[in-house]
């Protein structure tokens, strides 16, 4: 395997780890807090009629959920309902029991012992309606979908009113996405838009409603229908940035296909009209000046957004004279002529900005675009001369522009002498001095660097590879077992590495064991497979050692 | 030149005569013991074909005897070829050629080299093609050359004395249209390039017929294929390990309190309990009223078989046969007690096609480690495979590459169903073996079992994590209750396949 690859691969995945693991963690935060906060909790007037023996053991399955500890917390709402059966808290307790299933994977337990259950034994409690919705709800998380939608339907028609109409409408929604069925989905999406309360738990997913009705609306070509589903969610002010935002994709889409060319023509002229009159008449207020300034701007940009290519510069042109100059419309201008391979109109352009500093940095950037390192270099060496006060983004800048002409000498000297000004992100300077070392192919130098840098694991990995390069296996595999031995997280990645180095080092058997070790130490890992695989490809080898379960 | 002999009618004669000449000793016994063969050879292709209408008394051994017996006697042919001439050597390599591919191909079958035995199903086919071409090339050559030297001979005969070429112009420009493909004056091959025109129509005409004999011969022999499950009957419950207790029970003594003999009684908690484990299945596995395992709509000589999907672009034979999932199907018939086909098999996606929609295979596997190219007509069979005949495919991700191109091979198939990750308490886990964890030995594509479902039953099982080595010999290497887990759950799926189809025919039949 080659070691830029690894190097690069090990990056990516870090990075990919990382957004993943953020948007993970988002969306469920979003989710638990829109789902998690009314329908699985118990109200503190129900917490107020439990007996002190009760909410003690209550607290201590509460505990245990928190923990996401699924299997005891399971069992302590379990010890609850055998203990309390008559309590008010044992609806509560039945349900979270049945969530405590779901989370264990066993939704049909939680369906069949455990929601149904409370909806049978305790139907006028409100657990009863968070547990009919959550029938439908798990149904659906495990793929039957008619069943999910009768219960859904079934918790609409019910609790017209109560917060589980809304989810209950949201998946009907996801369902009938998965299944294309447009009449339902937008019947689901009207009724969340316009019909449904916005409390708190409910106004995320109203909110998301209303744009996703927009935007059919808007690929229908029914502008004034996605305004008014809009209007629902925003404000006049904000109105018009969320019509632009939610109307650019759809119109892009339909003036961008030939079959569709003329109803994406309608709803541009439409829009830019709707975005024109949407400008206040009275400009007294700075609230109203920045409003109109947006709206005007907005107009230029759907005039882009349509293919209107007659009409761009002269859109953009008229914001910039209202304004007497605007670097912002002067830039989406710049970034337009760019978009069309126009580099000498858009620098045309960036040379005319307020900001003449601002402007230039536009000016060398669009050359390294280009990759004319020279002019780059040029424009950028000028920019240290004139504006003192950010010499250390222009520094940086150059640094790259160096870096891209494969100037390494210059790069290094220029980071060299960042981490001597800006010692505040000395560490940050150092690395790029590693890097461009690496880049050079001057491995040994790049190595004496990255020793310096503080970003453990990130620097050792990085000492590793230019030893594999500098052909030293020995290091690299003491500085991967380094790695493997104080990061968890990259001890799979670390050791499939040792596994690689042998194997490019030509210890055939030893680099065998090495993946092999792998597959046994960290079957659960992505590397395992990784590593599994290699030995079967490569050495027909199925003996790979792994095995686990998903428990 | 009146009565005179004309120069192309000569040529014509030397031809004829030459043809003649090289087909003269003809040996008669050879071609008698050719058409005596002909019949039993016939009767084993189709038995070889077709194994599940075949008598159990034709065993592999008596076809691997009635084809290999074209060996002596192509050589035999060949020999006389060599003597007879260049033309008829010729024509004996373009018969013996289909008889001799059918031939390798059977032997790489009995010997399971698989990978041979796919490679020269393709590479036959080609040479087939080229073959018939060739065929087609030379028949339109001679056919077209002599109408046009006896056209040349009447011209020459009734109009003044022309040079060949003048007078074959002559001919093209003058009498009634001429419909015959054959005859380069055919109006529709126009005037300039015409036989230019009439080789390219020749190829294509060649080619779409081939193409479309090629499919029908699939098509028909298609029809024919056949699944039948083994008849029988069984529960879907989930195998109990009944612990029966059995109670020691002590000698009794009678004890006389104001005896003089000192007596010490055993206090009560030490009554010992032996524990005796009964393992026996308490049922038999399957669906259905009938007796031992197997499947209500299941035939006397129907068997549980593991078909394996074949596709272009990657390694779909992955621990394919002896030492591979052979291993499962033989698991699974100790498991379940119910008959299983004696070694795996494999199938084109395109030849799902040809079973009729009640004789089905209820489950087909599939795996690989590389790419999956499927085509646009094997997709559209794939989907009616699952959806209209209630089948079901089990996949085995073999790499991380694999699980992404099988993911987006799904989105094509079945793209109104999400797939969703199957329940740990899903029959499909639970019956016959249940599994409180999905077993797998590397996480190619994650941990859990994913699921395409539709109508309440699972039409796409997929297992994240290589279970076919899991089922190979050696394991894997992977511990003894992970492999045992994986064969459990390999059972499972088969059975879950074979229970909802059995259920299916018997809807089926009830609402007839």
């Amino acid at each position: 395997m080659n070691s830029a690859h690894v190097c690069s691969g090990f990056h990516r995945t870090v990075r990919l780890r990382m957004m993943t693991a953020l948007l993970v963690g988002c969306l469920v935060s979003v989710v638990t807090a829109a789902r998690g906060s009314e329908l699985d909790e118990l109200p503190l007037d129900s917490w107020k009629l439990l007996r002190e023996v009760e909410r003690y053991q209550l607290q201590i399955a509460e505990k245990y959920w928190v923990e996401q500890n699924w299997k005891t917390a399971a069992a302590e709402y379990e010890k609850f309902l055998e203990l309390y059966e008559k309590s008010t808290g044992a609806a509560y307790a039945q349900l979270k029991w049945s969530l405590a299933q779901v989370k264990l994977r066993k939704q049909n337990t939680a369906i069949k012992d455990g929601f149904q259950t409370v909806v049978d034994y305790w139907p006028d409690s409100p657990q009863a309606v968070a547990a009919a919705y959550y029938i439908g709800r798990t149904q659906k998380e495990i793929g039957n979908t008619k069943k999910a939608k009768t219960a859904l339907k079934e918790v609409v028609t019910k609790y017209p009113k109560h917060l589980a109409t809304v989810y209950a409408l949201n998946d009907l929604v996801d369902l009938a996405t998965i299944e294309m069925d447009v009449p339902a989905r937008i019947e689901a999406l009207k009724k969340l838009t316009f019909d449904c309360q916005r409390v708190p738990d409910s106004v995320g997913v109203c909110q998301q409603a209303s744009q996703q009705l927009a935007a059919h609306a808007f690929r229908e070509g029914a502008f004034d229908d996605g305004v008014k589903a809009l209007a629902t969610t925003y404000q006049p002010a904000q109105l018009p940035l969320a019509v632009f935002d939610h109307v650019k994709t759809p119109l892009s889409e339909l003036t961008g296909d030939a079959k569709t060319k003329d109803k994406g023509s309608r709803l541009a002229d439409q829009a830019i009209a709707w975005m024109k009159q949407a400008a206040p008449a009275d400009l007294t207020t700075p609230e109203a000046k920045t409003l109109a300034r947006q709206t005007l701007l907005l107009a230029a940009d759907l005039t882009a957004v349509a293919r209107r290519d007659d009409q761009v510069a002269s859109a953009y042109e008229a914001v910039v004279v209202a304004n007497k100059t605007d670097d912002d419309a002067l830039g989406r201008l710049a970034a337009w002529y760019k978009g069309k391979m126009n580099y000498d109109k858009a620098r045309e352009t960036y040379r005319r900005y307020a900001n003449p500093f601002e402007g230039l940095g536009q000016v060398a950037y669009s050359f390294r675009e280009q990759q004319k390192w020279p002019q780059a270099v040029e424009v950028y060496l000028q920019l240290l001369g004139q504006d003192a006060e950010h010499k250390v983004r222009w520094k940086q800048e150059l640094a790259l522009a160096h870096r891209g002409a494969q100037k390494w000498p210059e790069a290094i000297a220029l980071y060299e002498e960042l981490v001597r000004d800006d010692l505040a992100n000395a560490g940050r300077w150092r690395w790029e001095v590693g890097c461009t070392h690496r880049d050079a192919g001057q491995y040994k130098e790049a190595i004496g660097h990255y020793r310096q840098c503080e970003n453990f694991p990130e620097n050792y990995n990085q000492m590793a590879w230019c030893h594999r390069q500098l052909k030293q296996p020995a290091e690299a595999i003491i500085l991967y077992k380094q790695v493997a031995a104080d990061s968890k997280p990259y001890a799979a990645w670390a050791l499939l590495q040792v596994a690689y180095t042998r194997e490019e080092s030509g210890e055939q058997e030893p680099a065998i064991q090495a993946f092999q070790f792998v597959c046994k130490k960290y079957p659960k890992d992505p590397n395992a497979a990784t590593a599994h695989a290699h030995l079967q490809q490569k050495y027909k080898i199925s003996v790979t050692l792994g095995g686990a379960t998903d428990d | 030149m009146s009565r005179g002999v004309s120069p192309s009618s000569v040529h014509h004669d030397q031809t004829a005569k030459r043809m003649t000449n090289s087909l003269a000793p003809f040996p008669r016994r050879l071609a008698w013991i050719t058409a005596a063969g002909i019949v039993p050879w016939l009767l084993a292709l189709a038995a070889w074909q077709l194994p599940d209408q075949t008598p159990e008394w034709v065993s592999v051994w008596l076809l691997a005897g009635i084809f290999s017996a074209t060996l002596p006697l192509g050589i035999a042919w060949l020999r006389w070829g060599r003597q007879a001439g260049r033309n008829s050597l010729l024509a004996v390599c373009a018969g013996l050629y289909p008889i001799w591919w059918q031939l390798a191909l059977f032997w790489s079958d009995v010997l399971e080299l698989y990978e041979i035995r796919s490679g020269l199903a393709t590479a036959g086919l080609i040479g087939l093609f080229v073959i018939g071409l060739s065929i087609v090339t030379w028949y339109l050559e001679r056919k077209s050359r002599r109408i046009e030297l006896a056209q040349i001979d009447v011209a020459l005969r009734s109009g003044p004395i022309l040079t060949p070429h003048a007078a074959s112009a002559e001919i093209q420009n003058t009498g009634p249209r001429i419909w015959n493909p054959l005859d380069l004056r055919a109006w529709y091959y126009g005037r300039g390039g015409r036989k230019l025109k009439q080789s390219t129509a020749a190829t294509i005409g060649y080619t779409a017929l081939f193409w479309i004999l090629a499919m029908l011969s699939s098509q028909v022999g298609g029809c024919q294929k056949i699944y039948e499950m083994p008849a029988g009957g069984g529960k879907q419950q989930t195998v109990a390990q009944t612990v029966r207790i059995q109670k020691v029970i002590r000698k009794k003594f009678v004890i006389n309190p104001l005896s003089a003999i000192k007596f010490s009684v055993p206090p009560i908690d030490e009554v010992k309990l032996q524990l005796q484990e009964v393992t026996a299945h308490q049922y038999a596995i399957g669906y259905g009223e009938g007796t031992g395992a197997g499947f209500a709509g299941g035939t006397q000589r129907g068997k549980v078989r593991l078909i394996r999907l074949e596709y272009d672009g990657g390694d779909w034979n992955l621990n394919f046969g002896i030492g591979g999932d052979v291993n499962m199907l033989m698991e699974y018939g100790l498991l379940t007690q119910q008959r299983v086909g004696e070694k795996t098999e494999s199938l084109r996606i395109s030849q799902l096609a040809s079973f009729p929609a009640e004789k089905s295979p209820p489950v087909v596997f599939l795996t690989g480690q590389g790419s999956l190219s499927v085509s646009n007509t094997d997709v559209k069979v794939l989907r009616e495979y699952l959806r209209d005949k209630h089948g079901m495919l089990f996949v085995s991700a073999g790499s991380a590459h694999f699980h992404n191109q099988f993911l987006a091979l799904m989105t094509r198939v079945l793209p109104d169903v999400r797939p969703v990750s199957i329940p740990l308490d899903d029959s499909i886990h639970r019956v016959p073996f249940a599994l409180p964890a999905v077993p797998y030995v590397v996480p190619h594509g994650g941990k859990e079992a994913l699921g395409w479902s539709a109508d309440g039953r699972w039409l796409v099982y997929y297992h994240p994590g290589d279970i076919s080595d899991a089922w190979a010999d050696g394991h894997a290497g992977i511990p003894q209750e992970i492999y045992t887990a994986c064969y459990q759950l390999g059972a499972n799926v088969i059975n879950y396949g074979h229970f909802e189809y059995a259920k299916w025919l018997q809807s089926k039949g009830a609402s007839k």
